[in-house]
Parts: structure tokens; sequence; C-alpha cells
């Protein structure tokens, strides 16, 4: 059994040097190229393994990555990395018998880590967009989200229309970020995370920040003189991505999503974070 | 020359000049006065504390006790104002210190025209007709680095000069050069001493201080042993430190 | 050959991306420049406060306010200062974003610039200062006419070295939400989910910025050279 995983480790490496060693022939197909042999090496890890050991628990690791300063989906307690995201994640892990390995990185290094097969999925409350979509596969929405508008109690923004020709913050990469640049006459503050845009906002640096519905009823229940608008800036699910040919990993999350939202676990996680209005 | 100063003063007045590095005397009480038109030559041993005396007239060493007046003034108290006095005391250095990132004119005209409010051209018609006695009219714009040492310490006298000085201090001013171009220089200090020029040196060029001083001090241990006339001084010395000390040099 | 002209295409032409890149250069330019302006005027300021407490004894007070300036901004990480620049100085006040940066790169440059001043003006031979002095100027006088011009030529490869480490380390002027030529190509990669273009092209003119500079520098140390002898 170690010899095995020994030989398709090496043998992961060996492809994934051939792999780098083709990237300065040809830099464009680099990520797409690397991912492939991720891939490829995973995959032939996962058969060799299963092959061998049919009724054994463990099916190894499955890597998560993800980004802990997204409250309540991901974030930091203690030296855990807890959150929706993460309970969710490792629900999945459970019910594919494989162990879950947190790893936390900037949220625009997620999609690229899962290409790249740095890591195997990524949970980190994020949208399925057109955009996303050519680089990974989402697995089937396992909530929905709502980017909401904060502002100060006193601001004269009501609705998104409101915020024509204002400043408003959000974190480099999300979801609010990319649909901000709608907005006309913007100018938009891009953070590395999102409570900074919220403090820009707090110290009247911005006028208004775009984020998800559940920090930002984080964030407003935390620092006074802070409200969200009654109307949603967008409605989207959340999913989580995979590296685009790992289909078989993808129909085994999908199951397993499925079988959770069957047995109403999915429902208790949620709840269990986000406390009703 | 200042109006404070009454003639027949002395033109520098040292009373019980101390100075002390930490635990070490390197003057222990001198006292001297010198008068204008004089050629005072210090000299001594290594170690004797003749260039901090010299150093102490100027203030470039702060003296520890005791008391200097330079035309009157007393130049040991903190209140004087010490860079006025110090433009009337051209000082000349061992190693010539000339300003290397300027040319020969601009080392010569910088003082007269930044401290003494002279316009360029009075400070470079000065300076030309000074470098013109010292032989050296063809270099004024030239660097410092591209001339002799003799030459650099030509310049050096010269830029003195330019202040208009009413005495001049020599740190042993020959010591840094090569034999063949002690001569220029000497030459240069003979001509100020024959204008009368009040002058302070401290050097180990005993013929010279013989042919040129009108007064010789010997210091040794921070203190004046012994002065006189340089006939005198040289032919008949009166102590036995002197005696022993010129044994070795002459 | 055409997967990496469609990458470039995705990264760089596409919704006009390359205006993330040299709007962000300007910014980059632009906080650089005026950080080196006000680190050399610290800086000299600084460097000469510390050099005639070292020389004379003098400015007591002045030099342990330097001294407490110096520990502070050399012990602790740039990102640092500039996000306590942003979020706790100017807490709440509304300030342009390129003033911040100006403020914290220039005020960080200007503690490695007084140790090079410093060390430059100790290089200068004491006998200079004695010459200056024995002509009459003042403290003052001899250090403008005559040490910091040595000094300055003295110290010149170490001061393009340290402008050359500042034009580095404004490419963190992005945590403060500030649109430098890093977050530039930040941004783009947070939009494209290629790791390679944007963050070589970058690279790319970080380096040419450098070797420009670099190349200029060597210039003026010629010229300097030239002038002395």
């Amino acid at each position: 059994m170690k010899k095995i995983i020994a030989v398709a480790a090496m043998a992961a490496m060996v492809v994934s040097m051939t792999a780098c060693g083709s990237k300065a022939a040809d830099t464009g197909a680099e990520a797409t190229a690397e991912a492939v042999a991720a891939t490829e090496a995973a995959t032939q890890t996962a058969e060799t393994t299963e092959a061998a050991t049919e009724n054994v628990a463990a099916n190894g690791t499955l890597i998560m990555a993800t980004n802990a300063e997204f409250p309540p989906y991901e974030y930091r307690e203690g030296d855990q990395i807890v959150g929706i995201d993460a309970e969710i994640a490792q629900a999945i892990a459970d019910e594919l018998g494989m162990e879950l390995q947190i790893e936390d990185m900037q949220f625009d290094s997620i999609i690229a880590a899962v290409q790249t097969g740095k890591a195997d999925i990524g949970v980190a409350g994020m949208t399925v967009t057109e955009d996303r979509l050519q680089a990974v596969s989402f697995s089937d929405s396992y909530t929905q989200a709502a980017q909401v508008i904060i502002v100060k109690g006193d601001s004269a923004v009501a609705t998104p229309d409101d915020l024509k020709g204002k400043t408003v913050g959000v974190q480099l990469g999300t979801t609010g970020d990319i649909y901000a640049e709608d907005i006309e006459d913007v100018t938009i503050d891009r953070y590395n995370k999102g409570f900074e845009a919220v403090q820009a906002l707090l110290q009247d640096k911005v006028d208004a920040v775009i984020i998800d519905r559940e920090p930002a009823n984080v964030f407003i229940e935390e620092n006074e003189g802070l409200k969200v608008l009654d109307e949603e800036f967008t409605v989207e699910d959340y999913a989580i991505c995979m590296a685009k040919d790992n289909t078989d990993l993808l129909d085994k999350v999908n199951t397993a999503l499925a079988s959770l939202k069957e047995s109403g676990k999915l429902d208790e996680i949620k709840a269990k974070y986000i406390t009703a209005e | 020359m200042n109006t404070n100063y009454i003639n027949g003063q002395p033109l520098i007045q040292v009373t019980d000049l101390v100075k002390s590095f930490g635990e070490l005397d390197a003057l222990g009480g001198v006292s001297t006065d010198i008068y204008e038109g004089d050629v005072v030559f210090v000299v001594g041993p290594s170690g004797s504390g003749k260039s901090t005396f010299l150093r102490c007239l100027n203030r470039l060493e702060e003296p520890t006790g005791g008391k200097i007046l330079f035309e009157g003034i007393d130049i040991t108290d903190p209140k004087t104002d010490i860079d006025k006095h110090r433009q009337k005391m051209g000082m000349v250095f061992q190693q010539f210190n000339l300003f290397p990132h300027m040319t020969i004119m601009k080392n010569l005209t910088i003082g007269p025209m930044k401290l003494q409010d002279k316009s360029k051209e009075e400070a470079e018609t000065e300076a030309m007709r000074l470098l013109e006695r010292v032989g050296l009219a063809d270099r004024a714009n030239a660097y410092p680095s591209q001339l002799s040492g003799g030459q650099k310490q030509r310049i050096a006298i010269v830029r003195a000069l330019c202040m208009k000085p009413d005495v001049m201090l020599f740190d042993e001013p020959t010591s840094a050069l090569d034999p063949e171009m002690v001569g220029e220089v000497l030459s240069v200090m003979r001509d100020l001493a024959e204008e009368k020029m009040t002058m302070v040196v401290v050097t180990h060029e005993m013929a010279f201080a013989k042919e040129v001083a009108n007064r010789v001090l010997f210091m040794a241990e921070g203190k004046i042993v012994e002065e006189n006339a340089p006939k005198e001084f040289f032919e008949h010395p009166k102590t036995d430190r002197l005696q022993n000390f010129l044994s070795k040099v002459l | 050959m055409n997967n990496f002209i469609d990458a470039f295409y995705l990264n760089f032409i596409k919704d006009e991306r390359w205006k993330y890149i040299t709007g962000g250069l300007k910014t980059t330019l632009t906080v650089t420049f005026f950080a080196v302006i006000m680190g050399i005027v610290l800086g000299f300021l600084v460097g000469v406060i510390r050099s005639t407490y070292d020389k004379t004894g003098k400015l007591k007070i002045l030099n342990a306010l330097c001294n407490v300036y110096l520990t502070i901004i050399r012990g602790t990480p740039v990102v640092v200062q500039l996000l306590i620049t942003y979020f706790v100085i100017f807490g709440s006040v509304n300030i342009n974003k390129v003033v911040v940066a100006v403020i914290a790169f220039g005020v960080n440059s200007g503690a490695y610039v007084a140790e090079i001043i410093r060390s430059g003006i100790m290089s200068v031979d004491n006998g200079q200062f004695e010459a200056g002095r024995s002509i009459g100027f003042t403290y003052g006088q001899t250090m403008i006419h005559i040490i910091l011009p040595q000094a300055f030529k003295n110290v010149l490869p170490a001061l393009a070295n340290e402008f050359i480490v500042l034009l580095k380390e404004t490419s963190v002027a992005g945590y403060i939400a500030l649109e430098d030529l890093t977050k530039g190509g930040d941004i783009i990669r947070s939009r494209t989910f290629n790791a390679f273009m944007p963050l070589i092209g970058v690279a790319i003119i970080y380096l040419l910025m450098v070797m420009i500079f670099s190349y200029f520098v060597k210039c003026l140390e010629r010229r300097l050279r030239n002038s002395e002898h």
C-alpha cells in the first residue's frame, strides 16, 4: 500500500515536472497544462489506491482552498478555520470517507490553486459567474447568497441606484467587486479584505460597501452606525469549484451535497451560523 | 582691526590655558603673549601639546580652562561669536584640507563671498593677485587632486590669506610634504614673515625657525619650558630638556 | 503560440484590461517620485541632526527623537506602517490615498536615507570640517558648502539603491486599496484567473523601470567623478 502510494507520488512528480518543462515552450497554456497534469496524477493516485484498498475508510485527503476572512462562511477561531463552508466541506469529506485539509489563501488565488491541483475543491462563499465557469467547474449550489449594500446609518444612499458617482468599497476579486464595475461613474476601492472595506466605510473613506449578505450581517452587528439596505444589489448562487476535468470529483461532491440536503444536515449547518434576523 | 583692541596690547594674550582629554592633560597651564608682527615658532617633541596649543587659539579644540584674549576679546567666553573671530585667524593644516569638490578658485573665493559679502569679481581679483604671488595663477581652474602636495599647501595658505586675517596659524605645514616640496612652502611663509604678518607656527623645521622666527617656544608635557629669541634659543639653550631635544633634532 | 496570443488578449486587451496596468504604473510612479523627494528631505534633516550629535554632542533631544523615529521605522514592516498611516493616523479623515502612500513611503524611506546620509557625512574627513570652521563658516554653513556635497557623492550608489528598493516597496500600496502597478495586475488576475500573464507583465515593467533608473544613476556617478578626479 505504502509502496503503491510512493510510486503514484513519483509518477505525479514526473508528470508535473514534464508539465513545467513544457511551460517554457508554451507559456500561455501553462496553467492548464499544470492543472491537467495534476488532475491526471490525482486520478491515478485515487484509482490505484482504490483498487488496492477497497474497504478502507480513509480514501485520502480532500484539500479545500478558502480565504478565511469571510464570516460566517469561513473565518478563524483560535487556530481553527470554522464557518459554514468549513463545516459543509467537512460533511462532504465525511461522506466520501476522506480527510479534510483546509488551505487558507488570498481569495483571488483560490481558482488558480484548484486549477493547478494545489487544492481539490474551492469552498469560499464563491458565486458562480460566467468568467469563473471559463476557468473551473462548479458543483450544485449549496446556498443562495445576496450581495448587499452596507452604508452608514445617516447615508443618503437608499437604493442600489443611488450608488451612481459614489465611492464603493469592495473586496478584490469578489462578486461585489466584479458587479460594482457596472455602476455608472463609480469609484471602486478594492481592499484585500472585506473588513477593511467596512473599516474604510466607518472612516468615511468610501460611501458604501458591497459584500455578501451573511458577512454584512456580522459586520453591522459588530459595528454601530452601519445598516444594510433592504434592496439587494444582486442575488446569486454559492457553489464549490473544482478543476474542470475532474468530473469524477464533481459527481462525488454533487452526490454528497444531495445527501446532505436530504438529511437536513445542510440547513442545520447554515442555521448554526446564521441567526434569524 | 577691532576697535576695542588697544595699541600696544598683545594681539593674542593666552593666560593659564588648560586642555584635558578626559584624564589626560594635553595642556597644563600655558601663558604667553603674541604681539602684532610677531613670528612665533613652537617646537617640541611629539605629544608635547604644541598642536593642541595652536588649535586652542582658534578654538578648533575647546580649552577646558584658562583664557585667550584675541584683539582684546575673550574668545573662550561661550557667548563670543567664535566664527566671526576665526575669519581673522587664518589656519593652515598639515594635511592641507583643500575642498576636493571645488576648483582652486572656488576654494579661495567661497569664504570671502559667503562670509564677507564680497562680490564674485572682487573675490576672484584678490584670489588671482595672491595666486600670482605664489606662482600658481595658471592652476586657478584645476581641482585640488590635480596638484602636487607643495602646490596644495601653497593654495591652502592663499585660501587663509584671502580672508585678510590678522594672524596666521600654521600646524606643521610641511610635515606631510615630500622633501623636495618643502622649500616652495617655506618660501611663501618667509615672504609672509617679511611682510610683517603675525604668525604662529608649529613645526619641526628648526633651521627655518632659526632663520624666520623672532621668538621660539619650546613645549614639553603640555607646558612652555623655555622661550627665547631664536639665536639664543638654538645656540644657548638654558634648560636640560631643551638641550637634550636640540641635540636630537639638529 | 496561439495560446499565448489568446492569454495575452484575455489579460491585457479584453475589456481594456491594459488600463489597469497603465493606470497602476502612473500611480506607482507618482507615489515613488514624491516619496523619494520626501525621503530625501526627511533623511537629510535626520542624518544631519544625528551626525551633528555624533560630532559635537549637541542637539541631544532632537537626536533622541530621531533615534526613536529610526528605531520604529526600521523595526516595523512598511506594510504595517502603510496600514497604520491609512487606518489609524488618517483614520477619521477622508484623504487621497496617493497622499497617504506618499507620506507612508516617504517617512519610511527617510529613515533609511538618514542613515545613508549620516554614514556619508561621517565618511568625509574631519579635516574638511576643521578647514571649513577655521575659515569662519558656522557649523551649518560648513555642512552645506563643504560636507554635504562630498557626502552626497560618496553615498550616491547607496541612495540610488534605496530608491530602487522604494520603487519596489510601493507594490504593497494595494493594501490600502490604492491601484498601483501590482494591484493593477492583481485586479486582472482576479478577473481572468490567469497568474502568468499579469504577474510576469507587472514584473517586466518593474524590471524595466529599475534598469532605466540604474542607467541614469550610472551617468550621474560618472559625471560627479569627472568633476573631481
